[in-house]
């Protein structure tokens, strides 16, 4: 018999068998076992546990603070592992930088620490221990040098120390921290009371999205015409993640993995709205885009089929803006050099091909001064997904 | 500075792409008995510099060959004093200037940058035996 995937989204649930696909709206008034129960009891009763696959990006990521050494190394390789892992980030903080900087006040779920080759040591001291005091978190792991060891477990409760991410040739090292953050972030999915009750459908692990669109990469080849270097932008109800191939970066990063993930946690269009249309409204180009698309910015305010549409092309027009050489950012993707564009997500069940062909045309014209564009892929029937879940 | 293992960062700055040059550099460091952390070429200022922090290097050892050196490191001054390098020896060699150029205006300029040592179309092993005089020099001071 085949299999029943089901992803439960921030906004969406949607399933996949050999019927085909089908989405549905979540009630936020019930739990989501409930609210799946009564939208799929038929199809859900048809299967048995061990045939029914699940998936959840509802829980929203967890939050990370990275205190590192420096930008171009252990942060910057602390944040890659980060989002690859599915976490988000919202600070990160330099150590030289600690006694100045505002501690973050929100519950943060992990804080990292890095800093430095097993050859050196005495970069943290004091210092750090006071501001860790001043911060709120569940988790915290080290992930620097060896020498720091000591002093850091002697001062720091519950700390988790791991591999050094940095090598001694100044190089990545990233399993260790990966794998810890894939299993905090795994954790925390089926912790979650409401994620808790679908193991009275399953009987298999349920993963976190993002993690499973990352997994069926590499095969993308095998359901659309997509040539690599590639982007595949999943515009979501609450966030929006970008994965892209490394080829894309100019980078001092040399990882096994060939695809990396980006995650804008402001990005939605419904969760997030407010913060997209702020975005939107403090982008230079939002008064030419909207002229463009035939609407004035009352439309930002609106509540309305075409409103939603209108946000999903400036979420479009703000994740490539965000990742262009023109905003340098924490991630520059050459996307002059990009060869397809697959977008996933709720966004292609409502935008037509033209209509993204029309928004990326503008991108490429207004910021990177071309009329060349990638190939673009509207992933309709949620092939990535179902891809990865397979897999 | 005592006697343990001299780390050096080095790699190309800016717009460079000659690979060559900095292989051959990276070889020659280590044939003398130096811990070498090769940037590769295409390297911006801040990623050495935070490379020798990372690593606690003694030297940084910048090379160039396409002139543009002039451009990217500006800004030297600036980050060695933010970042309290004092001890770090900072050396560059190689074509370090557009066209044609003396090298009594070219070596000033340089050492006003920040750098210790400069080296203007020097050859590789004339420039690594100065490095290491100076260093011996540092010692015995």
């Amino acid at each position: 018999m085949s299999k029943l995937l089901i992803d439960v989204g921030s906004t969406y649930f949607k399933t996949s068998s050999s019927e085909g696909v089908a989405q549905a709206f979540r009630d936020f008034s019930m739990t989501i076992f409930d609210d799946l129960s009564h939208k799929f009891a038929n199809k859900i009763a048809a299967y048995k546990k061990e045939d029914i696959y699940i998936c959840s990006s509802a829980n929203g990521g967890l939050s990370t603070l990275i205190i590192g050494l420096t930008n171009s190394f252990s942060l910057k390789y602390a944040k890659n592992i980060a989002f690859n892992s599915g976490i988000n980030i919202i600070d990160t903080v330099l150590v030289h930088e600690l006694q100045t900087s505002v501690a973050p006040t929100q519950l943060l779920d992990v804080v990292i620490v890095v800093g430095g080759i097993d050859s050196v040591g005495g970069i943290y001291d004091t210092k750090l221990i006071s501001y860790l005091a001043k911060l709120r978190y569940s988790n915290i792991v080290y992930v620097g040098n060896t020498q720091d060891v000591p002093f850091l477990r002697s001062h720091v409760e519950a700390l988790v120390v791991l591999e050094n991410i940095i090598d001694n040739k100044l190089k990545v090292r990233e399993e260790a921290l990966k794998e810890y953050l894939t299993n905090l972030y795994q954790q925390d999915i089926v912790g979650k009371e409401d994620i808790k009750q679908l193991y009275a459908i399953t009987a298999n692990q349920i993963f976190s999205t993002p993690y499973i669109v990352n997994r069926s990469l590499p095969f993308i080849g095998t359901k659309f015409a997509v040539v690599d270097p590639f982007i595949v932008v999943d515009i979501g109800g609450a966030t929006t993640d970008i994965h892209y191939s490394r080829d894309l970066v100019r980078d001092n990063i040399v990882s096994e993995n060939g695809f990396d993930r980006l995650v804008f946690k402001k990005l939605g269009v419904y969760k997030s709205r407010e913060s997209l249309v702020f975005a939107a409204k403090s982008n230079e180009f939002v008064y030419e885009m909207l002229n463009y698309l035939n609407v004035t910015e009352n439309i930002l305010e609106e509540q309305s089929e075409k409103a939603t549409k209108i946000l999903m092309l400036l979420s479009i027009f703000l994740v490539l803006y965000k990742v262009s050489s023109y905003k340098p950012a924490y991630v520059t993707l050459n996307l002059e050099r990009l060869n397809a564009l697959v977008f996933t997500g709720g966004i292609t069940k409502v935008l037509s091909q033209d209509e993204v062909l029309s928004i990326v045309h503008f991108f490429y014209k207004k910021v990177l001064n071309t009329n060349t564009i990638p190939t673009i892929v509207l992933d309709h029937n949620y092939d990535i997904w179902t891809l990865g879940m397979h897999q | 500075m005592t006697d343990r293992i001299k780390k050096v960062v080095t790699g190309v700055v800016g717009n460079d792409i000659h690979v060559v040059a900095n292989r051959l550099i990276d070889i020659s460091l280590q044939a003398r008995g130096y811990e070498v952390f090769n940037l590769g070429v295409n390297t911006y200022l801040e990623e050495f510099i935070d490379a020798v922090i990372e690593t606690d290097a003694d030297i940084l050892l910048i090379s160039s060959l396409n002139g543009e050196a002039e451009g990217w490191c500006r800004d030297l001054q600036f980050l060695r004093s933010e970042y309290q390098l004092k001890d770090v020896v900072f050396v560059i060699g190689g074509n370090l200037a557009v066209g044609e150029a003396k090298c009594e205006d070219i070596v000033p300029k340089y050492k006003a940058y920040g750098f210790d040592l400069v080296f203007h179309q020097i050859d590789l092993n004339t420039g690594l035996d100065t490095l290491e005089a100076f260093m011996q020099d540092r010692i015995t001071k």
